[in-house]
């Protein structure tokens, strides 16, 4: 089979398309022919070496497709059955092994494409907007980076429970999708400070929560524009790490919250992994989420699939259709 | 009137009882005949100068009485009528003088010392348990300093919920008032390390939510003892401040959450202040809370209730009896 091999992390030229023998699962395993793969950040990491991997690896972090063997102590799968799946490493392939408890049914109404776009990404927005900080109708909530993958997700969701959105974006391209997803106000954080917009459009109020995925150069602000007992949810740190902070700005603030929680704490058993997949295909084949799969590349052309997304020309999921 | 003096900031003896002019209200406040007075470690605090307040001032924050003068606009309050605060400076005197809404009614059978000896420890119990994290039946807490002011009454509010307590003292005369109280199980900190004995406890899952008025002695432990998703409610920072905390501590140990709040933020508006008085004052008259007042002491002895609270060998409430 045909497979995208890490043998020395480096730039997007270390990724090689290789032939390799299609896996065989072990006992708790099962082989799924991907139909289609997601690109994210995360792999780019794990490309450059910032991210440890036993080398050489198979990239990619998830995908979809259908079943095509499974080990002998696998129950409840079938080969033919349509599966998706996050978080297991090998994705970037025309098959990979995975273990049976990580793969999640797909329904019928939800495309393979849609699927693997939405696995990382959209399981992330929903235990963020439903678990991580449980929104209610009539909360405020800030968005940053509201154009990106999850960032556009969230604010789907967040809208649809009836809460008011404010959105920080880059550019006024991006502010229209952040608009078109829901979002209430837009701050073109470039142009204009966010902390005083939010206050403006609050009327000095504060928002309930705080989703930022950006970190170093929002969360000090972000703390600032929380109402008293609101919650900042730090799920990332696009802009590098956050710097360790005196606790004592938590209470003189407004005895706000603080988590900073993983996708993986929020899909722990397999209970909720299906409850969280679920939920979010539902909203799929609802038409209630739309996700922005505007690009998607060959397996061969995967090289060209992270430099477009390091350049951060592209907006919504990148797949790899093998 | 007879009230205690702070001159100049330092020891116990700083606090010297002295004659003043009783106070007058301005046009919202009101004028209590103080019938008790609690001592608390803020007053230490504030005694000794590590909280600024300017010089000279009466030490205490709280207290109940009875309502001598009201102002010309107060309208909530009338000479005659029973009532209770914290957060007041100047309650170590015969009067003191308070916003009108800092006032709460005290309900005919909750006696004037109970009253006092309630307010700042009973209400902060309340509010970490209702709100701060909402407690459910069959949730297991974890109260540091179980057998301290907050410490004893969060333990019997913990219980009367339901949830399953752990509590820490430091000796087994300090253990037995916390098992007193309800809990099911006290580790004394001195002999055994409580990080060991609550993953013991709880068969190494962890508790959903610490309570800790403690600080610096206690953080990082407390990071490995929550379960998944768990709650760090910090209160206060008896043993010294806590160093600046590197939030990527908080989604290694599990996608934690972290709270650090004050008893201000959780009686902010009028409203909120009297659903929690009246709250916590309906418990005691039902006998569902029981206060210990270990010592009452006349106004002049202000500097031995000092020095007995930093000595911490009273275990309960102190009150001053103008």
């Amino acid at each position: 089979m045909k497979a995208i091999q890490v043998r020395q992390p480096g730039g997007p030229e270390a990724m090689e398309l290789v032939d390799l023998p299609v896996p065989e699962p072990k006992a708790n395993e099962a082989v799924v022919k991907l139909a289609a793969s997601g690109v994210n950040f995360i792999d780019v990491y794990q490309r450059e070496g910032r991210y440890k991997v036993p080398l050489p690896f198979v990239l990619g972090q998830e995908g979809a497709g259908a079943v095509t063997a499974v080990g002998a102590d696998v129950k409840g799968l079938k080969a033919g059955d349509r599966v998706a799946y996050a978080s297991i490493l090998g994705s970037y392939a025309e098959y990979a092994a995975v273990p049976a408890d990580k793969l999640v049914p797909v329904p019928s109404g939800v495309t393979d494409q849609q699927a693997a776009g939405a696995m990382l990404q959209g399981m992330t927005a929903h235990y963020l907007s439903h678990d991580a900080f449980p929104l209610q109708r009539g909360e405020t909530a800030l968005v940053h980076a509201a154009a990106g993958g999850v960032g556009l997700l969230l604010v789907q969701m967040a809208h649809n429970i009836g809460a008011r959105v404010i959105a920080t974006v880059s550019t006024g391209e991006k502010a229209k999708l952040a608009r078109e997803a829901g979002a209430d106000d837009v701050i073109l954080y470039s142009q204009s400070d966010f902390e005083a917009e939010t206050k403006r459009f609050m009327g000095g109020k504060g928002v309930d929560v705080v989703y930022d995925s950006v970190g170093k150069t929002t969360f000090e602000k972000g703390l600032n524009i929380l109402r008293p007992r609101g919650m900042m949810v730090l799920f990332g740190g696009s802009s590098g790490a956050v710097p360790p902070f005196d606790l004592i700005t938590l209470s003189t603030k407004g005895s706000l919250y603080v988590t900073r929680p993983t996708l993986a704490a929020y899909t722990a058993t397999r209970e909720e992994l299906m409850a969280r997949s679920g939920a979010v295909f539902g909203m799929l084949a609802a038409g209630k989420l739309k996700l922005r799969i505007e690009h998607t590349y060959p397996l061969a052309e995967v090289q060209r699939a992270h430099r477009e997304l390091e350049a951060r020309k592209t907006t919504g999921k990148l797949l790899l259709i093998p | 009137m007879k009230a205690i003096r702070v001159q100049h900031t330092g020891g116990p003896e700083v606090m010297e009882l002295t004659e003043v002019a009783a106070p007058r209200p301005k046009p919202n406040e009101a004028v209590v005949k103080v019938s008790a007075a609690g001592v608390n470690s803020i007053d230490g605090q504030f005694r000794d100068g590590s909280l600024r307040t300017p010089l000279s001032f009466i030490p205490g924050q709280e207290g109940a009485g009875v309502v001598t003068e009201v102002g010309a606009q107060a309208k909530t309050v009338k000479i005659g009528d029973r009532v209770a605060w914290s957060g007041v400076l100047g309650s170590y005197a015969e009067y003191v003088v308070s916003p009108e809404e800092h006032l709460v009614p005290v309900p005919a059978a909750v006696t004037d010392e109970h009253a006092a000896a309630a307010m700042m420890h009973g209400l902060t119990a309340h509010y970490l348990v209702n709100d701060a994290h909402k407690l459910k039946a069959g949730e297991t807490a974890l109260v540091h300093a179980a057998a301290g002011g907050v410490g004893l009454l969060l333990v019997q509010m913990a219980c009367a919920i339901g949830a399953r307590v752990i509590g820490t003292a430091s000796s087994e005369e300090k253990a037995k008032l916390a098992r007193e109280a309800g809990a099911d199980e006290v580790i004394i900190f001195t002999r055994q390390d409580f990080e060991s004995e609550v993953k013991r406890l709880t068969g190494g899952k962890g508790v959903d939510v610490v309570y800790d008025g403690v600080g610096k002695a206690t953080f990082e432990k407390n990071l490995n003892v929550m379960r998944l998703r768990g709650m760090l409610v910090l209160y206060g920072m008896s043993s010294g401040p806590v160093p600046p905390v590197d939030p990527a501590k908080l989604s290694e140990k599990g996608s934690l959450y972290m709270a650090r709040t004050t008893l201000a933020h959780f009686t902010a508006t009028r409203e909120e202040l009297l659903a929690r008085t009246g709250a916590l004052f309906a418990m005691i008259a039902d006998g569902k809370l029981k206060l210990r007042i270990a010592k009452t002491y006349p106004l002049a002895e202000a500097p031995q209730a000092h020095r007995d609270m930093e000595a911490r060998k009273i275990a309960g409430k102190m009150l001053l009896v103008p």
